[in-house]
């Protein structure tokens, strides 16, 4: 008798699809991702039970305190970037050259006192974060510009959500500053930045 | 393909056949890339999102919407950089005793649960931070409201009273 043969199956499968599929995600991930701005200043947030995620469909604007107590602005609204600088230079009389203006764009963050402004943005944003020219914006009774650049930026845009981003062993005076200076504007609602920890049981 | 086939030919006038190439690829190593790819712009864009502590202060400028606290029913915290004081009630009684703990899950925390527990509902926080304190301690405490589930909470500036009562009690 002859022996009956298993038919032999294939093992290799065609992935023509599957790679479609997976190049197809990888675009899309790839097209909508944002990369994290390089930051001028290394800020560790607190870590807190919270879970909701930041929010701000109409913009956010950042304030950012270092370890040291430096201040710092950032906003994702363009528009609102574009005024405060058109404001504060005003304000100042400093003419903004075509150059300046390109390092106000590259740079993500506002974080030098108004007077130095012309000297800061006469240089790339990563030469004056190493030349130590990213003091902080000052917030004191005596001058408070951040107050200034806050109400440029919500005479352009209102409906900018405020969301503050202390360092962990920052000050807390300079929290207070900063929270007071922005009550004298009637902005009430703040989202602190933390990182997330496990609630306890 | 464009090649001469070497070996003669047997039969004469046979047709050449052209060798025909395998059209398949192995597309494993290809498809092993598409997907670590894939993993990576999904967990770096989903875990670039901060979260965030939505923190409300009263409004300044409106006079009459005050809710009413009585003094006895309020717990006042003063987070400093190593430890936490607190005392119930008004800084200038006499009887008003200011005792100290730490940050730990023994110490605020089961102060705060006790707290409220004794008083019920109407227990409010009020967090005065010292000069001392990180805003790390802020967020510390404002997260043990979260966890202890206390709704009622105030942050204020200290005021020289409850300073004075850290220094006569020397804790």
């Amino acid at each position: 008798m002859p022996k009956v043969k298993a038919k032999r199956q294939s093992v290799s499968l065609d992935m023509t699809a599957m790679c479609d599929v997976a190049f197809l995600l990888l675009t899309f991930f790839m097209l909508t991702a944002k990369f994290k701005p390089e930051e001028a200043v290394t800020i560790v947030p607190p870590s807190s039970i919270s879970e909701k995620t930041i929010s701000g469909e109409k913009g956010i604007l950042t304030i950012s305190v270092s370890p040291e107590g430096g201040i710092f602005l950032g906003t994702d609204d363009k528009a609102a970037k574009d005024y405060m600088l058109e404001r504060m230079a005003n304000r100042l009389s400093v003419p903004v050259s075509a150059e300046m203006k390109k390092n106000y764009d590259a740079s993500e963050i506002v974080g030098y006192p108004a007077g130095a402004m012309r000297q800061v943005l006469s240089v790339k944003p990563s030469d004056a974060k190493a030349k130590g020219y990213l003091k902080g914006i000052p917030c004191d009774s005596a001058n408070n510009e951040l107050f200034l650049w806050v109400s440029y930026a919500k005479i352009s845009n209102p409906g900018l959500k405020v969301a503050i981003k202390g360092d962990a062993n920052s000050n807390y005076k300079v929290f207070n500053q900063v929270v007071g200076t922005l009550q004298e504007q009637n902005i009430n609602t703040f989202q602190l930045v933390t990182s997330p920890e496990g609630r306890p049981q | 393909m464009a090649e001469v086939s070497q070996d003669g030919g047997g039969k004469k006038g046979g047709k050449k056949r052209s060798k025909k190439a395998s059209t398949k690829i192995d597309m494993t190593p290809m498809v092993d890339l598409g997907f670590l790819l894939i993993t990576f712009f999904m967990l770096t864009t989903t875990l670039a999102k901060p979260v965030v502590m939505q923190l409300n202060m009263p409004d300044k400028t409106e006079k009459d919407d005050k809710s009413e606290v009585k003094m006895s029913e309020t717990l006042t915290v003063m987070p400093d950089a190593e430890k936490v004081y607190y005392y119930q009630g008004l800084p200038t009684e006499a009887s008003t005793q200011l005792q100290k703990t730490n940050y730990s899950k023994d110490g605020i925390r089961t102060v705060l649960f006790d707290y409220k527990r004794r008083i019920g509902d109407n227990f409010t926080i009020v967090i005065k931070a010292t000069k001392g304190a990180k805003y790390k301690n802020m967020v510390d405490l404002l997260d043990e409201c979260a966890i202890t589930s206390n709704k009622r909470y105030a942050i204020l500036e200290i005021d020289p009273d409850s300073e004075k009562l850290i220094k006569k009690s020397g804790l």
